[in-house]
């Protein structure tokens, strides 16, 4: 659906995008064709799962803060309670922030998720409990990285309803008082 | 670099553009090294666009207090001269803190590894934080626990003859669960402890065995193999110790730290075990 925009918007960090979904789909590529070549399950298990925590740690670190401005973490504060934080930039980069990018991060983000529950079912189905473990790391590296940037977002609408009604109510009294002006 | 903008700009926010895209212009050469460095096949240049393209620095003021090798990068002989006079120039130009969210790449990767090295040194080795939990392991990570897993299973796997599959699996898991286990064990018998501040520190208190189980895959000697065992299986539980005993009611001292001896001592003897 992208294809048919008239203005021809183009991704804004083609590469960050480009690392953003390399890692998810050469974890998925590799588990998928690894039965052809190798039969040492433990090479397949290492380098699916360390695939998989290099795109955690990408997808965290480094897209989520360029492609859609968003970053979550956590921290164990002075009363030693553990504190989810989240934190997003502020409302003008926000609304500049380049449409097919933040498309692409949320989507495949959602499909790689839904691509290893496919996988965990096949190997449910098989009885294969040592392949099931990869797909349950790997998922369980999805979802968090699903939910901590969807908390993160539902954080930044709100932030950007105040904003607007903050802004709306700025710019009324800005243009009364220019209107008073040149009366 | 294209922006399509949505909202009207005003004219101050176009000078902030212009000034913006200056700054782009100036760092196009500049990226950084790679996204981590110690990753064996990666693609050549993995030279990510260093993160400081059409952001203002957020006006939401960071509610933390991270580390101070945050805000401002250091002088590394790796980082390119660029960075530091750009990060200088965003921090001025833009008159706010140059936060996480607009920190160059290379940055990230730095404070996360710093931050392992930091854990594992409160953790493992002899420290005068070691009386409070709560401050010891503040930042905890599973960067660290996971490599440590990782690598004992390989180390585990690679010594065995047969079975090789079984055996990383089977350590893994084993490892995994009984990290969670022994966390959940803790959190029922009524203990102060965070879930995974437990889970970080219980992978970290692997390492001496992760010493232990590499000097036995390179010595085959059992005499060897069971002294260096018993050495590493007495520093680990060591590294344990405090955290746990702390968290729970003197009372069920006992109670919470018989399991995680109990687990270090099963993966002391796997360790023998494998031939």
């Amino acid at each position: 659906m992208d294809l048919n925009q008239p203005t021809g918007e183009n991704y804004a960090n083609p590469k960050t995008c480009f690392f953003h979904v390399l890692f998810k789909a050469a974890a998925l590529a590799f588990y998928i064709l690894s039965a052809l070549f190798f039969n040492s399950f433990v090479i397949i298990f290492v380098v699916t799962v360390i695939l998989a925590a290099l795109d955690f740690w990408v997808v965290k670190n480094v897209s989520g803060r360029i492609l859609v401005g968003l970053r979550w973490w956590n921290e164990i504060n002075d009363q030693g309670e553990s504190v989810w934080k989240f934190e997003c930039l502020d409302q003008e980069s926000l609304a500049r922030m380049n449409k097919k990018d933040s498309w692409l991060f949320w989507w495949t983000l959602y499909l790689a998720a839904v691509a290893w529950i496919f996988l965990g079912i096949f190997s449910l189905v098989r009885f294969q409990a040592d392949y099931l473990l990869v797909v349950g790391v790997c998922l369980s590296l999805s979802i968090a990285n699903i939910v901590g940037f969807t908390k993160c977002r539902k954080d930044a609408k709100k932030q950007i309803q105040a904003f607007a009604s903050q802004t709306i109510a700025t710019r009324f009294s800005s243009t009364l008082q220019s209107a008073f002006s040149v009366v | 670099m294209s922006h399509n903008d949505t909202v009207p700009l005003h004219p101050s926010s176009q000078s902030d553009i212009d000034e913006i895209e200056n700054l782009i212009n100036a760092s196009v050469m500049s990226g950084p090294a790679t996204v981590l460095p110690a990753r064996p096949p990666s693609p050549p240049r993995a030279s990510i666009p260093v993160s400081s393209s059409p952001f203002i620095a957020s006006n939401i003021p960071p509610t933390y207090k991270k580390p101070p090798t945050v805000p401002v990068p250091p002088a590394l002989p790796v980082q390119d001269p660029h960075l530091n006079s750009r990060q200088n120039i965003a921090a001025s130009g833009f008159g706010s803190p140059v936060n996480t969210l607009t920190e160059p790449v290379w940055d990230t990767v730095k404070r996360d590894l710093s931050r392992i090295v930091s854990n594992l040194k409160l953790v493992v080795f002899p420290n005068p934080n070691r009386e409070d939990p709560g401050k010891a392991l503040r930042d905890w990570d599973l960067w660290g626990p996971f490599f440590f897993i990782v690598f004992l299973g390989l180390t585990l796997s690679w010594s065995a003859s047969v079975k090789k599959s079984e055996v990383f699996a089977v350590a893994f898991a084993l490892l995994a669960a009984g990290a969670i286990i022994l966390t959940l064990n803790v959190l029922l018998l009524g203990g102060h402890i965070i879930f995974f501040q437990s889970l970080s520190l219980l992978g970290y208190c692997l390492f001496p065995l992760d010493i232990g189980a590499l000097i036995c895959m390179l010595k085959d000697n059992v005499i060897v193999k069971v002294i260096v065992v018993s050495v590493t299986l007495a520093w680990s539980s060591w590294a344990a110790y405090p955290f746990m005993s702390s968290a729970v009611n003197p009372r069920r001292k006992a109670l919470a730290l018989y399991p995680v001896l109990l687990m270090y001592v099963s993966v002391g003897f796997l360790i023998i075990a494998i031939d």
